[in-house]
């Protein structure tokens, strides 16, 4: 169901047009049936009973990255976004799912099945991945180029409560599936810094992919065991907060559960109680003096702002305090830090010619700027960068990572940030 | 309908890439940012001269309406096919083709996006001075046929004022060059003008050369706040008789004021009754000078604060705020049917009272936006199109707003030209002499009427 406070947005728009100025799809294609506005015309007329939900109108709704650029920049103020994001739902029933993604997601909703296929990635994963050819692509990535599996999941390697020496406070930590199968360092250097800050960090050993991939695609139903679950983990009232290191962990758990229970009718205030919890590791940093405790590390770094973070929850600047506070690190803005990195979670895979001719443009971006290392906050655009990034000497990073190599107090071991 | 053998000449110009017949496609390509709303048969995307020619020449063998369009944010239905017919879109034929610094111009493809190339020479300290709420997405020669206007006119004219030369298509298909790259040039009639304004009824433009100023070296931005209105008014008719030449100056009632901080967020104050917004430029120095003494008069004239903005930022935020007045008004009431009726800038304090009692009167919602420099009038008339009885009296508010401008001897239209919804309003302003003028120059260019027909010429009473 499109709540009836969306579909009477339809009407404000009133086709000035502002928001092809900074759609990235839109400006990649210049045609105007990609374009916010177009895709609003569209829906109008679908809600007016004046166009079918055809095969066309569907492949139309899904070329679109969901990077919000056009909602925070519509001065008549429509949600575009959410209306997407409820019109998928909407064509959930009549298109279904492509079998890659029925597979990808019956795996994601299912631990059990998540870590069968880790196993079975780390095991043969390698050895297949050097019988490939250089070139085969998953989507616009160079599979030679995708990061390795932890040997160990990161869950795995920690008991539920990793304590602080002198706790002066508890934390939640959501780890992710990016951070717990692919980005370990990510979680040790999540966890070294809590324990730095005093805080005890509790790892529920339960916890599921938050299902954004899976309601994005329009599968509410279908994530709604995934949101559940997490809810039930993560509403406690002994936490001062719900840590996440990824945007769109942090994008699903801060703002879509509430919509989408909202929009379902189902109650929201659990899922409202943990999203007035949850916040992402460089704003819960940005609430502490640490800068005493940084020892300097010698590199030019750069920031790609994630859509999830900037656009979904509003952070722009933490990300970027987090680095330039790490004495003798030299950092540089790059041009259009703010515009999506292309890779738009499946969007990469069902249209991957688009999602690399506007990848090029952030990597030029990235080139430009002469840094180094590109830090940014989101597994998604982590893997669509350095998948991009193949043959150039940039290192990509969580900011997070940075922060804990530079903080004296080391209380973890000590793993220095990954080449991917 | 098209027929489906000339659809495939057609494809057979630009491939099937480039050509769009679906449902959805077409539909996407029935508006602008006026109301109604037009389908075509097809969109073709041109990408050079040669495919342009190409289309026209089997347009007027085969006397298909062609309909040429930028990026669609006309507010007139300039670029509609409202005749049916094909729609040529030029969003994809956009390059820059040369910034000369030796001789200041700009050579551009048709598609190029206003702020693009103003971004573009501006990098080379050059400066693009035409600048319409929509230059973030309007292209430059869809600006060049509607002749755009914008917040610089006050100083810098509008877009006539920078063309140097174009290349066109006629409907024939034939290349016509004219006008060149120097500033002087008395070479035969001026055609470049004349295709400038033509709302896309003459020809299809291919090329367009522009001149190019040196960039000002300095900007400030003024933001003066009144109580009353009125004050507002005649601080911009007593500055334009004071000599004083600012770069823009733009003034915004409450209701704007209001919608638009509900989008940017800057702190405007919204319990003025009108803002006026100030840009100063030049050498440090004159925007030193100028600004406090704009400051000044501004406040002699009944300003209750004068704000000057501290940083580039702030300038650059203040002006993303004015851009999207048209866009946020949108939050107030769903439709938005705007005005540019333009007085001679003396009257602009009584036209300022003239528009809020048509609206009060009409029982019509209003709200007061101007390009108050330059007497170019924008009172939006918030309304709902689903509601008929309401849009006739927003009908019969702007029947009298266009009387009273024409009384001051002003224009229907300052810059966003006659479309439909002007139409009837032509022939009292420029005569019966200069409409069949105006007709009779159409049928040299197009004999056959197949370029942009239901055009303002076909609607003029």
């Amino acid at each position: 169901m499109i709540p009836a406070e969306l579909k009477e947005e339809v009407y404000n728009c009133i086709k000035c047009g502002l928001c092809m100025s900074s759609c990235p799809v839109y400006k990649q294609l210049n045609y105007e049936s990609v374009a916010p506005r177009g895709k609003v015309q569209l829906i109008k007329k679908i809600l007016e009973g004046k166009l079918e939900t055809t095969e066309n109108f569907h492949r139309i709704l899904f070329t679109c990255l969901l990077c919000e650029t056009c909602t925070v920049n519509c001065p008549s103020g429509l949600k575009v976004d959410r209306l997407m994001k409820a019109m998928r739902t909407e064509l959930l029933e009549k298109f279904g799912l492509p079998w890659q993604k029925k597979a990808l997601f019956s795996v994601l909703k299912n631990n059990r099945l998540l870590s069968v296929s880790i196993f079975l990635g780390q095991t043969f994963g390698e050895p297949l991945r050097q019988l490939l050819f250089k070139d085969t692509k998953v989507g616009t990535l160079t599979l030679v180029n995708l990061p390795s599996l932890n040997p160990k999941p990161l869950r795995s390697q920690y008991p539920e409560l990793v304590k602080a020496k002198k706790p002066v406070g508890r934390v939640l930590y959501f780890t992710g599936c990016a951070t717990n199968y692919l980005y370990e360092n990510v979680g040790h250097s999540v966890i070294k810094v809590l324990n730095g800050l005093g805080m005890d960090v509790i790892i529920p050993k339960d916890q599921r992919c938050c299902g954004l991939p899976i309601f994005m695609s329009g599968a509410r139903e279908m994530a709604l065991e995934n949101m559940r679950g997490n809810l039930a983990l993560f509403n406690r009232k002994d936490v001062e907060a719900v840590i996440v290191d990824c945007a769109t962990c942090g994008a699903a758990l801060k703002k879509e559960y509430v919509h989408i229970y909202a929009e379902m009718g189902v109650d929201t205030e659990e899922a409202q109680a943990v999203s007035d919890k949850v916040i992402d590791i460089s704003k819960f940093v940005a609430r502490f003096d640490i800068k005493d405790r940084l020892q300097g590390i010698r590199e030019r770094v750069t920031y790609h702002d994630p859509c999830h973070l900037l656009r979904t929850q509003g952070i722009r600047e933490e990300p970027r305090a987090m680095l330039t506070q790490i004495p003798e690190l030299q950092f540089v803005e790059m041009t259009g830090a703010d515009v999506c990195c292309g890779g738009g979670g499946s969007f990469q895979l069902e249209h991957p010619e688009i999602s690399s001719a506007i990848t090029t443009k952030k990597i030029n971006s990235i080139m430009a700027s002469g840094a180094d290392i590109v830090a940014t906050g989101c597994s998604g655009c982590r893997l669509q960068l350095s998948g991009n990034l193949s043959d150039k000497p940039i290192k990509v990073v969580h900011p997070v990572e940075l922060l804990a190599m530079a903080m004296r107090d080391d209380e973890s071991p000590g793993i220095s940030a990954s080449n991917q | 309908m098209l027929s489906r053998e000339i659809l495939q000449e057609l494809i057979a110009i630009v491939g099937e890439d480039r050509c769009k017949t679906s449902q959805e496609d077409l539909l996407t390509y029935s508006y602008d940012a006026y109301l109604q709303e037009f389908i075509p048969d097809a969109v073709l995307f041109p990408t050079s001269t040669g495919e342009v020619s190409r289309i026209m020449q089997v347009a007027s063998a085969k006397n298909v309406f062609v309909s040429p369009r930028g990026s669609g944010t006309g507010l007139m239905a300039g670029s509609l096919a409202k005749e049916g017919g094909i729609v040529v879109c030029f969003s994809m034929m956009n390059r820059i083709l040369e910034i000369n610094t030796a001789n200041r111009y700009a050579v551009v493809e048709p598609g190029v996006v206003v702020a693009e190339l103003q971004r573009a020479v501006e990098n080379l300290n050059l400066f693009y001075p035409p600048d319409p709420g929509s230059a973030s997405v309007a292209t430059m020669a869809g600006t060049v046929v509607m002749n755009a206007g914008g917040m610089r006119g006050i100083k810098y004219g509008v877009t006539r004022d920078y063309l140097l030369g174009l290349e066109i298509v006629l409907p024939s298909g034939e290349v016509m060059n004219t006008g060149t790259v120097t500033c002087k040039d008395v070479a035969g009639y001026d055609l470049t003008r004349l295709i400038c304004g033509s709302e896309g009824t003459l020809a299809l433009v291919t090329k367009v050369i522009v001149r190019l100023l040196p960039k000002p070296k300095a900007k400030r931005t003024l933001q003066a706040v009144y109580d009353r209105i009125d004050d507002a008014g005649t601080t911009v008719a007593k500055i334009f008789e004071a000599g004083i030449i600012p770069a823009t100056l733009e003034l915004m009632d409450k209701t704007i004021i209001k919608a638009v901080e509900e989008f940017v967020h800057l702190g405007l104050p919204l319990d003025a009754e009108a803002i006026l917004l100030i840009d100063v430029d030049g050498d440090p120095e004159t925007v030193e000078r100028q600004s406090s003494q704009v400051a000044e008069f501004c406040r002699a004239h009944g300003a209750r604060d004068v704000r000057l903005s501290r940083s580039d930022k702030e300038n650059e935020q203040l002006w993303v705020a004015r851009r999207s007045a048209f866009g946020a008004i949108a939050r107030v009431r769903p439709t938005c049917v705007i005005e540019d009726a333009t007085v001679p800038v003396s009257y602009m304090a009584p036209a300022i009272k003239k528009i809020i009692e048509v609206g009060k009167r009409n029982g019509v919602m209003t709200a007061v936006l101007a390009h108050a420099g330059d007497g170019n009038l924008h009172p939006f008339f918030l309304c709902d199109q689903r509601d008929s009885e309401e849009m006739e009296r927003v009908e019969r508010a702007m029947d009298e707003l266009v009387d009273y401008a024409l009384s001051l001897g002003g224009t229907i239209s300052g810059e966003h030209g006659i479309g439909i919804p002007k139409a009837k309003y032509l022939s009292r302003q420029i005569g019966e002499t200069s409409l069949k003028m105006m007709r009779a120059l159409k049928k040299v260019f197009d004999p056959h009427g197949i370029l942009n027909p239901g055009s303002f010429l076909e609607r003029a009473a």
